[in-house]
């Protein structure tokens, strides 16, 4: 089992210009749309913000991970951006978003428990300043699985 | 010091796994044994055993939900806060931990 595998390269957009919150949600659904791992872009959102209601999602480090469970959701996956610029989000210290990694969870987790237990190390990942630093400077998709790779 | 605690978010997929990591990092920093038992939607991982527990000196709960078998630490000086402490300010939420350990410690010696 390695982390490499829930990192995919197509669900990953460096170099992102978003300017709210909305945007950079829309564009990495877009990307979870394309690549199959949700099936519907409205649907899914509406359930991310439902999660963004109930507290801030943005971790502080410049890092905000919208997350829900959602029955729009095909495949385990996250996407994964990088803006250029700091995004206004909700955040646990009062900084903007430069990293957004969106989640991609159903409700029904039947027989993903490979994948949770992927997701789960990939999360605990977020919560180490060296990785966060190194997936903030990513310049490519590459750069950004490398920065999960440590 | 031993360290044991619990980490268990609302949606169980991203904040716990972020707080265990940090709590681990922070305690280990300070020189801590410590051990986080994770919640989440995928059940329970790394779950503490009796014996880390009986020689555990303080408990840090995590949470943001009702856990399970809490009845464990039952006699234990615990710390509970929300997942967001813990993701926000590990450091600090240490140092606080290492004061309430010596006060206690103190009074303990004082009677």
């Amino acid at each position: 089992m390695e982390i490499d595998n829930i990192v995919d390269l197509e669900t990953i957009k460096t170099n992102m210009h978003a300017k709210s919150k909305d945007d950079a949600l829309k564009e990495l659904a877009e990307l979870l749309l394309q690549n199959e791992y949700i099936s519907d872009i409205n649907g899914f959102m509406t359930d991310i913000y439902e999660r963004e209601a109930e507290g801030q999602t943005g971790i502080g480090n410049y890092i905000a991970i919208p997350h829900g469970k959602s029955n729009f959701v095909k495949e385990i996956g996250v996407a994964i951006g990088i803006n250029e610029e700091e995004i206004p989000w909700e955040t646990l210290d009062g900084n903007g978003v430069k990293g957004v990694i969106l989640f991609a969870v159903g409700n029904d987790n039947e027989g993903s428990q490979n994948h949770l237990k992927l997701l789960s190390l990939f999360a605990r990942k977020l919560g180490n300043d060296e990785v966060v630093e190194k997936l903030l400077q990513s310049k490519n998709p590459e750069d950004v699985k490398e920065a999960f790779g440590q | 010091m031993n360290i044991v605690g619990i980490a268990a978010c609302t949606v169980g997929i991203a904040h716990t796994y972020i707080a265990q990591e940090k709590l681990e990092n922070a305690a280990k920093k300070a020189g801590h044994e410590i051990a986080i038992e994770t919640q989440g939607t995928i059940g329970t991982e790394n779950e503490l055993t009796a014996e880390q527990i009986a020689d555990a000196h303080v408990v840090i709960l995590a949470i943001d939900v009702k856990i399970s078998n809490r009845e464990r630490f039952e006699g234990k000086r615990i710390i509970e806060v929300p997942t967001e402490v813990a993701v926000k300010s590990p450091n600090k939420l240490i140092e606080k931990v290492e004061k309430i350990f010596e006060q206690s410690n103190q009074e303990r010696e004082g009677k």
